[in-house]
C-alpha cells in the first residue's frame, strides 16, 4: 500500500519518454505552442494596440509635455535619457501578457487540456515565454523607431543591441513573475489588479523618467538600487557608451561603470527568473491535485 | 500484476479534498470498444473520477489501469492512448478549426489525418472558421475531434452535450453512434439519461462519490419499480371513481380535458378496455414507460439538497489549495 501511494505521488506530473528524442521533441512542442500563442496575440487587437500605442504615447508625453521641466540631466539630451527608461517600462508592462494569457488559458481549461496531451511539459511555459519575448522585441522595435523620429540618437549601436537583449532577458524574468501571479489568481482581470500596485511604483519610482537625484532622500535610495533602475541604468550606460561624461555617470548612472551595471542587471534578472521560474513549476505541478 | 482483461479497470478509487471525500471507493471496469456511461447528479464526483482516470488528478487511494497502464505513473505513452474532452474546456474564440486540429495533432506520435477526421465529423467546411463563430453542435463536434485526433484507444468525453439545444445534442449523439465499432473505447460522463439510454452499452450511476447502480441502461430502468403513466382525452365524460376502482389503477385525475392515470404494468390495456365497454374512446393517448430518467430520480433522490451545494465546487476551484498552502 505504501509503495502504491508513494508511486502515485511520484507520478501524475508525467516524466514521459520522448518519441523522437528529448530535446528535439521539446523544441518542436515549444515552437508549436509559441506559434499558437503568437497567433492568438495578434488576433487580439487590444493587445496589439496596447503594445504599439502605449509606448508611443509615453514617448510623446514625456518628450514634449514633461521633458522641458525635467532638470539635473548634466547636459544630457532628455530624449536620449528617456528612451532607455521607456524601453524598460514597455517590456515591464507588456510582460504582463504572460500572466493574462496564462490566467485565461487556465480559466478556459486549456492548461488542463494540455496536461492530457503527450507533449513536453516544458512547452507550456516555453511556448508562452517564447511568444511573449517575441512580442516584447516587437514592442521594443516600435519604441526605438518612435524614439528615433523624436530625436533619440544612440551613441553606441552595439551597446543599443546589447541593451535590448538585456531588457528582453529582464522581461523574461518578469514574465515568469506574472506567470506565477496568473497561475495563482486565475483570471486576467485579477492579474491586472494584482500586478498594477507592484509594477507601477517600480516603474515610476525609478530612474526611468527623471534623475533620482531630484527625488527626496527617503525615496532616492530605493529608486537608485531597485532592479528596474539598475536595468535602466545598465541599458542607458550601454547606449551612451564612451559618450557619457564623468558627471553624467556619477549623477545619472548610479556612479558605477557599465560592466558593474551589467553584472548587477544580469544578477537581478537571473535571480528574479530563477525564483519565479521555480515557483511557477511548483504552481503548475499543484494543478494535478 | 495480473494480466488486465479490461480496457479500463478502476478498483476502490478514492479522492479527498481537505476533509471532503469526493470519490469514495468507486470500482468498475470498461471493456475494449465499449461505450460506457458515468451518470449522476451534479457534484456526484463524476468529473473527479474521470480526471483521475485521465491522469489529470492524483488519486488518494485505489487502483486504476487504462490500456494496461497506471495513469498516475505513466507519461507520454499513457497520454498517447487516452484522448479527453473536458467539461470546462473552451478553445480561444479566434482559433480556426484547422489550426486547433493541427496543433493538437502535432503533439501525438501517430495522429490521425486531421482532414479525414474533420470530414468524418462534418467539420471540413468549417475548417477556416474561428471557434467563436461555430454553432454549439459544431463546437462540441470539434471537441470530439480533438479528443480523437491522437488516435487514442480510449476517449473520455465529459458532459459533451450539456448546454446544447436538443437538435445539436442529437447531432452529437449521431456522431458518437457512428464511432461505435471503430475500435475506440468511449467513456461518456453525462447527466442526460436519454443520452445514456441511446448510446451506452453499460452505465454506472454515481452519487455522493459512490456507485449506487451499475447495469445496462435497460436493466437499470427495468430495475426501478416505477409506475406506468398514461394520459388521454376521452371522447365522452369519464367517471374517475370508476377508473380508480379498476385493480390495475393506482390514481386517476383530470387536468383540463385530459385524464391522467397511473398504475401497474397493465394499466393501459385495462383502462382502454374499461372505456371501450362504456363506448368511450381514448384519443391522443400517451403511455410513458419507466425510463432511465425515472430510475435516476428514484436512485438519487435525497431528503436534503446536499448535491446542489457540492455542484459549485467540483470542477474548477481546487478546494485543497487554500487548506494545504
Amino acid at each position: 500500500m505504501t509503495a502504491t501511494t508513494d508511486a502515485v505521488r511520484a507520478g501524475g506530473f508525467g516524466r514521459g519518454t520522448a518519441p523522437g528524442g528529448g530535446l528535439g521533441w521539446a523544441m518542436r512542442d515549444t515552437s508549436a505552442m509559441a506559434g499558437r500563442n503568437l497567433r492568438r496575440l495578434m488576433r487580439q487587437p487590444e493587445m496589439v494596440m496596447f503594445n504599439i500605442v502605449s509606448p508611443i504615447m509615453f514617448v510623446l508625453l514625456f518628450r514634449y509635455v514633461f521633458g522641458g521641466a525635467i532638470s539635473g540631466l548634466q547636459g544630457l539630451n532628455y530624449v536620449n535619457y528617456l528612451i532607455p527608461g521607456i524601453a524598460v517600462q514597455t517590456v515591464l508592462f507588456s510582460a504582463g501578457v504572460t500572466g493574462f494569457a496564462l490566467a485565461e488559458d487556465l480559466q478556459k481549461g486549456f492548461i488542463n487540456r494540455l496536461r492530457s496531451l503527450p507533449m513536453a511539459r516544458s512547452a507550456v511555459f516555453g511556448g508562452r515565454v517564447a511568444a511573449d519575448t517575441l512580442n516584447n522585441a516587437f514592442g521594443l522595435i516600435v519604441l526605438l523607431v518612435t524614439g528615433y523620429a523624436v530625436g533619440f540618437r544612440p551613441a553606441n549601436f552595439l551597446g543599443l543591441v546589447l541593451a535590448a537583449l538585456l531588457l528582453l532577458l529582464f522581461a523574461l524574468a518578469v514574465s515568469l513573475g506574472y506567470a506565477v501571479i496568473g497561475l495563482t489568481v486565475r483570471t486576467p482581470e485579477a492579474v491586472n489588479a494584482a500586478t498594477f500596485p507592484i509594477i507601477f511604483p517600480l516603474t515610476f519610482a525609478s530612474s526611468a523618467f527623471v534623475p533620482v537625484q531630484t527625488m527626496p532622500g527617503w525615496l532616492r535610495g530605493f529608486a537608485t538600487h531597485q532592479p528596474v533602475s539598475v536595468v535602466i541604468n545598465a541599458a542607458r550606460s550601454l547606449i551612451l557608451g564612451d559618450s557619457a561624461t564623468a558627471a553624467q555617470r556619477a549623477q545619472l548612472l548610479g556612479g558605477t561603470g557599465t560592466g558593474s551595471l551589467i553584472v548587477q542587471a544580469l544578477a537581478w534578472s537571473i535571480g528574479i527568473g530563477l525564483v519565479f521560474g521555480l515557483l511557477c513549476a511548483r504552481k503548475y505541478r499543484r494543478l494535478t491535485r | 500484476m495480473v494480466l488486465c482483461m479490461f480496457m479500463i479497470d478502476v478498483r476502490g478509487l478514492r479522492k479527498v479534498y481537505g476533509d471532503r471525500t469526493v470519490v469514495d471507493g468507486i470500482s468498475f471496469d470498461v471493456e475494449d470498444g465499449e461505450i460506457f456511461g458515468i451518470l449522476g447528479p451534479n457534484g456526484a464526483g463524476k468529473t473527479t473520477t474521470v480526471e483521475c482516470i485521465a491522469g489529470l488528478r492524483r488519486r488518494d487511494g485505489g487502483s486504476i489501469t487504462v490500456a494496461g497502464m497506471d495513469p498516475a505513473l505513466e507519461g507520454t505513452e499513457f497520454r498517447e492512448a487516452v484522448g479527453v474532452q473536458l467539461q470546462e474546456s473552451r478553445l480561444p474564440e479566434k482559433q480556426t478549426v484547422a489550426e486547433a486540429l493541427q496543433l493538437y495533432a502535432s503533439f501525438y506520435a501517430r495522429p490521425r489525418d486531421w482532414r479525414e477526421l474533420a470530414e468524418r465529423l462534418g467539420l471540413l467546411e468549417q475548417r477556416n472558421t474561428y471557434f467563436g463563430r461555430l454553432s454549439g453542435g459544431q463546437k462540441q463536434r470539434l471537441s470530439v475531434a480533438l479528443a480523437l485526433v491522437g488516435n487514442p484507444r480510449v476517449a473520455i468525453l465529459d458532459e459533451l452535450t450539456t448546454g446544447l439545444d436538443p437538435a445539436a445534442r442529437r447531432e452529437v449523439w449521431g456522431l458518437l453512434e457512428d464511432l461505435r465499432g471503430t475500435g475506440v473505447t468511449l467513456v461518456l460522463v453525462s447527466h442526460f439519461m436519454e443520452e445514456a439510454e441511446r448510446l451506452c452499452d453499460r452505465v454506472v450511476v454515481i452519487d455522493r462519490g459512490r456507485i449506487i447502480a451499475a447495469d445496462t441502461p435497460e436493466g437499470l430502468a427495468a430495475g426501478v419499480a416505477a409506475d406506468q403513466r398514461m394520459s388521454f382525452v376521452p371522447s365522452a365524460a369519464v367517471d374517475l371513481t370508476e377508473l380508480q376502482s379498476l385493480p390495475d389503477v393506482y390514481t386517476a385525475a383530470v387536468t383540463g380535458d385530459r385524464v391522467a392515470v397511473t398504475g401497474s404494468d397493465n394499466v393501459a390495456a385495462a383502462v382502454i378496455i374499461a372505456l371501450h365497454e362504456r363506448g368511450i374512446q381514448a384519443t391522443r393517448l400517451r403511455v410513458d414507460q419507466p425510463s432511465l430518467d425515472d430510475a435516476f430520480v428514484a436512485l438519487t433522490q435525497h431528503d436534503e439538497p446536499a448535491a446542489e451545494t457540492q455542484a459549485d465546487v467540483e470542477p474548477e476551484s481546487h478546494p485543497t489549495a487554500g487548506a494545504a498552502r
